[in-house]
């Protein structure tokens, strides 16, 4: 049997968006079996990598829940849908750098959790090993 | 990949894998503990200290007494002898004569020591022995009589300390219940829909249309006198001669606490040596930043203010604008220099330090001058116009980490250390996003 997975894609075609865009997709539980899905977490968030210590915010949450529909299994697909902010762009710097992404978390039975993410970048911010300096 | 219950962590900085959820009842568990700990020295303060106060003052009854002798209580304490005054009182009730050595409601419940054997002696200095006084006894037990009521400062200051534990361990407990078994993500949608709440409360004084970029109100908050905006310096040399006049100041203050000390144990011929010796270190330090602060108000005084003034704020990314220089002092001026910087700058945890790294990412000399002088009344003045790329990264500040541009004017010149002074800029993204190519 496969492992349990996530997988996350977006309507549009390309990685690329611009702020202000709509940005939209689906994810999909696979080989996890239904009855055992207790919670999905579906967030669209940003998050700081490289240096310092993780700086992370959500732009977009849905939450669903067994206990929030009465007991009924949770469907294993699902959509979701935000505008984009118009900050902070996606930013590849030298000690930082700023990532978008849809991040799927799937809270099993027996305290465990499975986790999808699908990055994307919002706007077109020059890397900054490519920026000029003089 | 399902991922079960893991005890066993791994950690970089603030990033850890495994059980958040143990994690989280050990961090409930500690906050919880100090709680208590703050609670029960609370009740035992009030019980202590706070009750007996409020009984001899409220509830014990006033009645004569006559004063039969009177001595210096002393008891070795963890900093050597402790003193308290002490008085012998006479007094009859319901025909039964009492004679007990008291003073006030510490005294009676074996407390009221200090190390200033000084203060018993002022004390017991202004009573006369076969005097008669008032003395207030305790009603449920004549046998308990003080012959001083009153609150002592010290009782409340104490609470500080059980309050601290309270609150500290409270607030980390409401966190712990709080965030108990949430996702990371599902935090972060609690704390984004907090701060919504608290700009509305703010009559949404905050930006919100542009997130995590730093407002511009403080930097277009003065105009210039030759273009739109005067830029504040970021590290102001009033703002930093005030904060280092104040820590050279807390300083020496308190070496000169160990020195009054040191100096009065010389004085009662049993010198300190060891005492001394810190106290002497400590004061050269003290004396080093002091000089310091006096070269730095020499070396601001000396060269003058710069200004800076910009044709537009917050600027955008491909944007071009007009940048002016003034430089006043009086100063013959070896070079002097303007550029346009990007910096990122981080914090992070090492161990129990908090460290900043900060990489410059951008830099665009705008201006260069060299051998020039400033008069007193007739600054030296330029103007130059500066080009943003237009692929450039905004400002941006969250909790640890920050992109900051700024305008940088540095200088050297003749009898004088060279300087830097920083102006902050705020970029905003541009209004449609970065053009696609």
């Amino acid at each position: 049997m496969s492992e349990p997975r996530v997988t996350i894609r977006f309507d549009r075609n390309g990685r690329t968006y611009r702020p202000g865009e709509r940005l939209s997709g689906a994810y999909r539980l696979e080989s996890i079996p239904r009855d055992e899905v207790k919670t999905v977490e579906v967030s669209v968030l940003w998050h700081t990598d490289g240096k310092g210590d993780e700086d992370l915010a959500v732009h977009d949450f849905w939450r669903r829940s067994v206990e929030d529909d009465a007991g009924g299994p949770i469907q294993i697909a699902g959509r979701f849908e935000t505008v984009l902010p118009n900050s902070p762009m996606s930013y590849e710097g030298a000690i930082l750098k700023i990532r978008w992404c849809v991040r799927v978390r799937v809270f099993l039975t027996r305290d465990r959790e499975v986790v999808g993410e699908t990055r994307f970048r919002l706007g077109e911010v020059a890397a900054a090993a490519k920026a000029r300096t003089t | 990949m399902a991922r079960s219950f893991r005890v066993y962590q791994k950690k970089r900085g603030n990033r850890r894998t495994g059980s958040k959820k143990l994690g989280s009842a050990g961090e409930g568990l500690f906050f919880a503990l100090v709680l208590l700990v703050g609670f029960v020295g609370l009740v035992v303060l009030i019980a202590t200290l706070v009750i007996p106060e409020w009984r001899a003052n409220y509830q014990f009854i006033r009645h004569p007494c006559t004063v039969r002798d009177l001595r210096i209580g002393q008891k070795e304490g963890d900093d050597g002898n402790l003193s308290r005054p002490e008085v012998q009182i006479e007094y009859e009730l319901g025909g039964k004569t009492y004679r007990v050595w008291t003073y006030d409601v510490h005294t009676v419940r074996g407390g009221g020591y200090s190390a200033r054997e000084d203060e018993a002696k002022t004390v017991l200095d202004g009573i006369l022995v076969g005097r008669d006084y008032y003395c207030y006894y305790d009603p449920a037990d004549p046998g308990v009589a003080v012959l001083v009521r009153g609150s002592d400062g010290w009782v409340w200051l104490s609470f500080l300390i059980p309050v601290s534990f309270m609150l500290i361990g409270g607030g980390g407990l409401v966190h712990a219940i709080l965030t108990w078994g949430k996702s990371t993500e599902r935090r972060a949608n609690l704390a984004r829909r907090a701060s919504r709440l608290g700009r509305i409360a703010t009559n949404g004084k905050a930006r919100t249309d542009f997130p995590y970029v730093p407002a511009p109100d403080r930097i277009a908050d003065s105009p210039g006198t030759r273009l739109a905006f005067r830029l504040p310096v970021v590290d102001s040399s009033v703002g930093f001669l005030l904060g280092w006049l104040a820590a050279s100041l807390l300083w020496n203050a308190v070496v000169a606490v160990f020195a009054l000390v040191a100096v009065s144990r010389f004085v009662s011929g049993n010198p300190d040596w060891l005492l001394a010796s810190f106290t002497l270190a400590f004061a050269l330090v003290g004396i080093g930043l002091f000089v310091y602060f006096l070269r730095r108000v020499v070396v601001t005084m000396g060269i003058g203010p710069t200004l800076v003034e910009v044709s537009d704020q917050p600027l955008s990314p491909g944007g071009r604008y007009e940048v002016f220089l003034s430089q006043t002092g009086r100063l013959r001026v070896n070079w002097l220099e303007m550029f346009l910087v990007c910096e990122e700058e981080t914090t992070f945890r090492h161990g129990t330090d908090a460290r900043t790294e900060t990489r410059r990412v951008y830099q665009n000399r705008m201006l260069r001058e060299e051998a020039f002088e400033v008069e007193a009344g007739a600054p030296f003045e330029a103007a130059c116009d500066v080009a943003l790329p237009p692929g450039a990264m905004h400002s941006f500040k969250s909790l640890h980490n920050e992109v900051a541009w700024r305008i940088l004017v540095r200088g050297s010149a003749a009898g004088w250390p060279d300087f830097e002074r920083s102006f902050p800029l705020i970029v905003y993204p541009r209004p449609n996003g970065p053009q696609r190519p």
